[in-house]
């Protein structure tokens, strides 16, 4: 075993190769995307997202008494099923049984069940590599959406009062986890990661880690968070809210808006997805990580730490800024990050023969913090599929910045063999997927 | 065989032992009547003995931090200095940061909520929100140090500490980072130890004096473990293990799998890394005794680790260190609900 950059993927060079031979001498190393799952304010399901955003329709909207004495402009999800029953029926061999505390389900926790049954509705989940799989998701909010203030006053007596102690339990992300790995009956590795709103893409930038590392045949990667309480009351506090609808990259933004939901992906390796004659949605050519190492709150203003993780993720992905059709930014919509953002973009794509093309769709349906990455990473993933390059709804006056062509408008049309998807965080977390086009797979999907 | 993957040169730990560099050495230890919250009646728990961290490191400004991030900054400016790393020699956008925890920053997200319940939701105190998060530590470690390379704080239910050091060799292993600041730890707090309570979860040792009855409950505690991971044979450097391989899943085929991992090697010692649930220690040791052997030194479950719960993992690992020869290869075993486990493979030196 020997350390060092990752072992290049494939010898050629990748400019002016067509889409299917970007790719892959070994394809144990090469990560692809086999099945993705969404709810969202648009409903559960790619099609309902695809359908709302290509259509320019906003999920935000005024929401008065969010919580009492407070009004805002929020995304939620309006249709969550409850599943009580794990899917797979050998799911029950992992459910603990006593039932003083036994599961409860957060919001948090059942979003991500519905979106991972997504992710699989094409599967064969009693399959024998299927019930290997492992689970990687995020959650910032987790079962905090179950708690609420009384709690302080008095644990003990909080946790005797409506099923207290297992709403209580719900309260680590690992729940979350736990919770879509006992749904599916999968028994692999599970890991949650709480990294504030990149948490999702690094998600799914570790369960690559984890596939090549060979800990399991498929990894289900993604994040979920639930609006509530907790949450808003604290971004209101730090007033970065904006009461309007949010206004990323625009000169006159004022803050972000929060929203909620989940998405995972099935991850695999080629050589997996080829040997069970899967469809494969996208392959993740690259991905990075970083640090500003700057503020707990504030992105560094220079962007040095996020242009620093796009430039990683292009050398994994062994591409230069110019192979990027298209960016899915983190795009909150807060004065700071949105500046910072923008200069990162300047560094990263300095040189580049012609600007960006870069949109941020959180102001579709808002903030989704833990869930963010993964969502972005799905309508990222719906671009390069699609060839469909979404704008930034009610951007009118953009920030300047020379190498970004801020998507705005209408929907754009072209082909997209490579798109990055960039999420960052509370903490200086950065993240920084690219996908490309497949060429492989026809098999049923 | 299977080959060493990383190397841990550094360790530093804040516990109920107090703050340390390198190994703890053997002591007995008892659990402290709990004084920082109101009790119907004597609770008693494994306690982090309050210190200024300036005292520690000086410069630290810890005020408006949850003692967790406070016991980060801690723990990794011991482990650093363990190692003898000079970070100003060092490529820090090369420098991982990998935090594993249970709860994470307990402590100021329960004063949010009191803050919500004095003030009502429309009026809470920012202070708490950002610090509250489970990332904090992780990223004060990043921001103290000047750490740019990857950042991650994770959870799993069991094996949030085995978690850590896993994701942190895979880092290494990819070349994502040269260096990693492997962190695992957890506060106890009133909530925290009154859900225990409430579930049944503490031994009779929590309420009296009397020795803990073994496979009756645990005792919480609280701390943190930082170690630094380096790729294996990188520098001439003094290492206290290598890390080889390492394995959790939610269930399956256990032994079969951990088996597997072990590619042949066969560990004269394994450490029982109990997770804190009343029937961990004993499945654990029963799972021990079947991967092991007739033959094999067995570390049964320490008490002040297991009442870290998930985050214990590293704290078992430092004690066992701290209390036998090192030589031969250790199997970290750890085991969550009815059929999970968590393996570490390592080679002491």
């Amino acid at each position: 075993m020997t350390f060092g950059r990752l072992t290049p993927v494939t010898d050629l060079p990748v400019t002016d190769l067509p889409v299917t031979d970007l790719l892959v001498t070994d394809s144990r190393k090469t990560i692809v995307v086999t099945g993705v799952g969404v709810i969202s304010p648009y409903g559960i399901g790619l099609d309902c997202l695809q359908a709302g955003m290509l259509s320019g329709k906003s999920c935000l909207a005024h929401t008065k008494d969010v919580y009492p004495g407070f009004a805002g402009t929020i995304a939620q999800v309006c249709e969550l099923p409850v599943y009580e029953l794990p899917l797979s029926a050998n799911g029950a061999d992992c459910k603990g049984a006593d039932p003083r505390y036994s599961r409860q389900y957060s919001r948090s926790d059942r979003l991500a069940m519905v979106a991972a049954r997504d992710a699989v509705s094409n599967f064969d989940c009693e399959n024998v590599t299927f019930r290997e799989s492992g689970v990687f998701m995020a959650s910032t909010v987790a079962g905090l959406s179950e708690i609420d203030p009384a709690i302080a006053e008095d644990p003990a007596a909080w946790y005797r009062r409506d099923d207290g102690l297992a709403r209580a339990a719900s309260y680590p992300p690992a729940h979350v986890a736990d919770a879509v790995g006992e749904h599916l009956g999968v028994h692999g590795p599970r890991c949650a990661v709480s990294a504030a709103c990149a948490s999702s893409a690094m998600a799914i930038a570790l369960a690559a880690n984890m596939l090549l590392d060979g800990v399991a045949p498929m990894m289900l990667a993604g994040g979920s968070d639930a609006l509530c309480p907790f949450t808003l009351s604290g971004f209101n506090s730090l007033q970065a809210l904006d009461p309007e609808p949010c206004r990323p990259f625009d000169q006159n933004r004022k803050g972000l808006n929060l929203g909620e939901g989940a998405a995972v992906l099935v991850l695999e390796t080629l050589a997996g997805a080829q040997s069970r004659n899967a469809e494969v949605l996208a392959v993740l050519r690259g991905w990075a990580m970083t640090n500003d190492a700057f503020h707990t709150t504030a992105p560094q203003q220079q962007g040095n730490g996020l242009a620093d993780c796009m430039r990683l993720a292009m050398e994994m992905a062994e591409v230069s800024g110019d192979e990027i059709g298209y960016v899915n930014a983190h795009g909150t919509g807060t004065p700071l990050n949105d500046i910072a953002e923008a200069n990162a973009y300047d560094a990263a794509f300095s040189g580049r023969s012609h600007p960006v093309p870069v949109s941020s769709t959180k102001s579709y349906f808002g903030h989704c913090l833990g869930a963010a990455g993964a969502l972005e990473a799905v309508i990222t993933i719906m671009a390069v599929r699609r060839g469909a390059l979404l704008p930034t709804l009610r951007l009118t006056d953009p920030i300047e910045s020379p190498s970004v062509n801020w998507l705005r408008g209408g929907v754009r049309h072209q082909p997209l063999p490579l798109a990055m998807s960039v999420s960052a965080g509370f903490g200086g977390s950065n993240t920084a997927l690219i996908f490309g086009k497949s060429g492989f797979g026809s098999g049923p999907s | 065989m299977t080959p060493n993957l990383a190397s841990i040169t550094g360790i530093g730990s804040v516990s109920p032992y107090g703050p340390l560099a390198g190994l703890i050495p053997p002591c007995e230890f008892e659990p402290k009547a709990i004084t920082a919250w109101p009790t119907a009646g004597l609770r008693r728990a494994f306690l982090v003995k309050p210190f200024r961290p300036s005292d520690v490191v000086p410069g630290l400004k810890t005020r408006r931090l949850d003692r967790l991030s406070a016991w980060a900054l801690v723990a990794s400016s011991l482990a650093i200095q363990d190692a003898g790393i000079d970070l100003s020699q060092v490529d820090r956008s090369r420098v991982a940061v990998v935090f594993g925890t249970g709860f994470g920053c307990a402590e100021l997200t329960e004063a949010f909520y009191q803050s919500a319940a004095v003030n009502g939701w429309s009026g809470t105190d920012p202070s708490p929100f950002p610090e509250g998060l489970a990332n904090a530590p992780a990223s004060h470690v990043a921001l103290w140090h000047g750490l740019r390379g990857p950042n991650i704080t994770v959870g799993a239910m069991g094996f949030a500490g085995e978690s850590a050091l896993i994701q942190a060799a895979s880092l290494l292993r990819h070349g994502q980072a040269d260096l990693a600041i492997v962190l695992a730890g957890d506060t106890l707090t009133r909530a925290v130890y009154e859900w225990y309570e409430s579930a049944d979860l503490l031994s009779p040792a929590c309420y009296n004096a009397k020795p803990l009855p073994e496979g009756a409950g645990f005792v919480p505690s609280e701390g943190i473990v930082a170690l630094v991971l380096e790729p294996a044979g990188r520098r001439d450097m003094r290492s206290y293990a290598h890390f080889s391989a390492g394995r959790c899943a939610a269930g399956g085929k256990t032994v079969e799998s951990i088996q597997h991992m072990l590619n042949g090697s066969v560990p004269s010692l394994t450490i029982c890394a109990g997770n804190g649930a009343p029937c961990a220690p004993s499945s654990t040791g029963i799972l021990a005794r079947e991967i092991s052997g007739p033959g094999a030194a067995i570390v049964e479950v320490r008490a002040v680790a297991a009442g870290l719960a998930d985050a214990g993992a590293l704290l078992h690992l430092i004690l066992a260190l701290s209390s036998r020869p090192r030589s031969g290869q250790a199997l970290l075993l750890g085991t969550s609900g009815d059929s999970g486990f968590a393996a570490l493979l390592l080679e002491l030196a």
